[in-house]
């Protein structure tokens, strides 16, 4: 049975839409209940209105903001990868391939270590990962700007990037040696201890840029099928690419300034979008935020249940398994599973 | 810049001012023409040169040129010039098995410690060649590599988060490369490492040249590709493993060195790329080892920061350069073949028929 059947049975795109965002609003709840020392009677009390103050904290005050926020961030993500790959028309240019999450991380890191911004000012977090995340996709583009038209090329020089990119992080740790502890939240990708100031400046400018983003559908369908067909049917090529770069940046951006590096999330979302939803971009986007939402709030409700489990196996109080080890974990399985593939095809 | 003098050259004189800045300059400066008298004589610049900048000169040397012969290795048995030593898991397996038993506090005899970061780097590759079905095919060792990587490299991810202040900065200097503190035990510790290693070397180089030829030229030459390849893999972690251990993974040295090999030397076969490769990895480590002790100091940088900020620059361009000239026969590998494609989404294939 091949994917073209199983989404005639699964019916049209809007269905399919409504399916996921069934799932990710059940992501959010196990999110709300999966993590420890509030069980989930208390919770279902909490969300009544009632429950005791401790319980209310917990569950407001912490599971609340950090749900959602796991949930932007994925989709932000999710979206930011589609983006990318349609506009260079590379399945290989996800935000972590191109330099942008490695840029957005040392804008970020930069910013912390010089003293300019930190917990009391998360905008000038947002505002240097920005910077940062530019200058990462700049770096590549000055590097592979003359041979765009190779794929495989533009990621090899991204990785390039990335690694020139990391370097310079590890530089600035080194200056600032005491902000480690603090800054190793970017480096990882985790969704701990975000709390509703960091909702408060996630959610605005994700939902900007989301929109930016699903209104170049058009465009970015056009740029897919290639530059020639695109200016042959009306569209501006470099204006359309351009703009699809900042929005992707930018989406990357704060989504990195929220939670970290991600591993893997806005490289291996956007695949599955366009397996799930068809290459019609018009519904792939929403859905690639959709499963980006998914994915990240999965695997931050997972991480919680697993770091509890594994606490109460181990007798260690202080374990934690952030998000991002998550994400990655499932990542790399994924890109084993396509390796081995590859080997048999041959 | 062909012939083989003038690229003896091009590496003999950095390479020397290099030998002379690192013995000669930092807290206290030693004039050259006293290095000798400050070696046989007792006093503080007897120790500080002898017990300290002599041994981390010649680990500067040993390291490079493991990390750069290795490199050269992997990038003519996978064929792709971007095979790195850090593609194949061993770097990551190596920085777990040194931050798991610091962070979780597990306490090791002092007799199994060395063994640790060896233990793990052999373990990362390992992985990674069994689950690349033993080297069938170049590329899907490429790919299952970075698998491997990233899925070691989430472990330790969860012990940096669980990690305190001071292990987390242990860690992260490991994590770089660094060559500060190293003595002579350090270096002795190699010794065994490169008796198996170097005469496995020496015996593979001939088969590589072959093996570049591709699988099916390679076989009919008589030479068993997957056998051959598996060989040189093994070869490749045995070099890295011992120096990840003492040294942390150098980052890109394995990428740059085989590439300044082939600029050096445009018109050697493999045997020769593999000696040359290693000299031009031990220079490398060695130039990029001074500016990271000499020039924040006292505060020492991982040379790993350096190699990493110059080397992949500086390899790009010399890929940038390969590839710019008329491809001739004796423009090996400089040809990119490198991170493999995914497969197309469904969707997209679909729409193509």
């Amino acid at each position: 049975m091949n994917v073209a059947t199983l989404r005639a049975r699964a019916g049209g795109g809007p269905a399919r839409l409504a399916a996921v965002a069934v799932l990710v609003v059940l992501a959010g709840c196990a999110g709300l209940v999966a993590g420890p020392a509030v069980e989930l009677a208390d919770v279902l009390d909490v969300l009544r209105g009632g429950g005791d103050p401790t319980a209310r904290h917990i569950v407001l005050r912490l599971r609340a903001p950090r749900t959602l926020v796991a949930l932007a961030a994925g989709a932000s993500l999710g979206l930011a990868g589609l983006v990318l790959q349609s506009a260079l028309r590379n399945p290989l240019a996800g935000p972590e391939v191109t330099g942008v999450t490695p840029g957005a991380v040392l804008g970020a890191v930069t910013a912390t270590g010089l003293g300019l911004a930190g917990w009391e000012s998360p905008a000038a977090v947002v505002a240097a990962a920005c910077l940062g995340g530019f200058a990462g996709a700049g770096l590549l583009w000055l590097l592979a700007g003359r041979r765009q038209g190779d794929p495989e090329q533009t990621a090899v020089y991204g990785v390039l990037v990335s690694a020139v990119l990391a370097g310079l992080t590890a530089m600035v740790l080194l200056v600032a040696p005491g902000q480690l502890g603090s800054v190793v939240q970017w480096l990882v990708g985790s969704t701990e201890g975000r709390v509703w100031a960091h909702w408060s400046l996630l959610w605005p400018w994700a939902l900007g840029w989301t929109a930016a983003a699903l209104l170049l559908a058009a465009p970015l369908t056009l740029l897919r099928c290639g530059d020639e067909q695109a200016a042959a049917a009306g569209l501006h090529t470099v204006r359309g690419r351009a703009a699809a770069l900042v929005c992707a940046v930018a989406l990357t951006a704060g989504a990195v300034a929220a939670v970290g590096a991600l591993g893997f999330v806005g490289l291996l979302v956007p695949h599955l979008a366009l397996a799930v939803f068809g290459a019609d971009l018009r519904t792939a986007l929403p859905g690639a935020a959709l499963l980006g939402a998914l994915v990240v709030g999965g695997a931050d409700a997972a991480a919680q249940a697993l770091s509890r489990v594994l606490a109460d196996a181990l007798g260690a109080d202080r374990l934690t398994l952030p998000a991002g080890a998550l994400t990655t974990c499932v990542g790399a399985a994924l890109l084993l599973v396509v390796a081995r593939r590859r080997t048999e095809e041959r | 810049m062909t012939g083989r003098p003038a690229a003896v050259l091009c590496l003999a004189l950095p390479g020397l001012a290099g030998a002379l800045s690192a013995l000669c300059l930092g807290t206290p400066a030693v004039p050259p023409t006293g290095l000798l008298h400050a070696l046989g004589g007792d006093g503080m610049e007897g120790v500080v040169v002898g017990e300290l900048r002599l041994p981390r000169l010649v680990l500067a040397l040993v390291a490079g040129a493991c990390l750069g012969a290795a490199g050269l290795v992997l990038q003519e048995a996978l064929r792709n010039a971007l095979a790195v030593p850090e593609m194949l898991g061993v770097s990551s397996g190596a920085a777990l098995g040194v931050a798991a038993p610091l962070v979780l506090s597990l306490t090791v005899p002092a007799a199994v410690q060395p063994f640790l970061a060896v233990g793990g780097a052999a373990f990362g590759g390992a992985l990674t060649l069994l689950a690349a079905g033993l080297g069938r095919s170049p590329s899907a060792v490429l790919l299952t590599g970075a698998a491997v990587a990233a899925a070691l490299q989430a472990g330790l991810l969860v012990l940096m988060v669980m990690a305190d202040q001071l292990d987390l900065q242990l860690i992260y200097r490991y994590l770089l490369g660094s060559l500060s503190a190293r003595t002579w035990p350090d270096v002795t510790g190699l010794g065994p490492w490169l008796v198996v290693a170097v005469p496995a070397l020496v015996l593979c180089a001939p088969v590589l040249g072959v093996l570049r030829l591709g699988d099916d030229d390679a076989r009919a030459l008589g030479v068993r590709a997957v056998r051959a390849r598996v060989a040189a893999l093994a070869i490749a972690i045995l070099l890295i493993a011992p120096v990840v251990a003492v040294c942390g993974p150098v980052a890109w040295v394995g990428f740059l060195a085989p590439h300044l090999a082939r600029r050096l030397r445009p018109d050697g076969g493999a045997a020769t790329w593999v000696a040359w490769s290693a000299a031009c990895g031990a220079v490398v480590v060695l130039l990029a080892d001074q500016p990271a002790r000499l020039l924040l100091a006292p505060t020492e940088v991982p040379v790993g920061a350096w190699t990493a900020l110059v080397g992949v620059p500086a390899g790009v361009i010399l890929l940038g350069v390969g590839r710019r000239r008329p491809r001739g026969a004796d423009v090996p590998v400089a040809r990119v073949a490198p991170v493999d494609r995914e497969p197309e989404p469904a969707s997209l294939r679909k729409g193509e028929r």
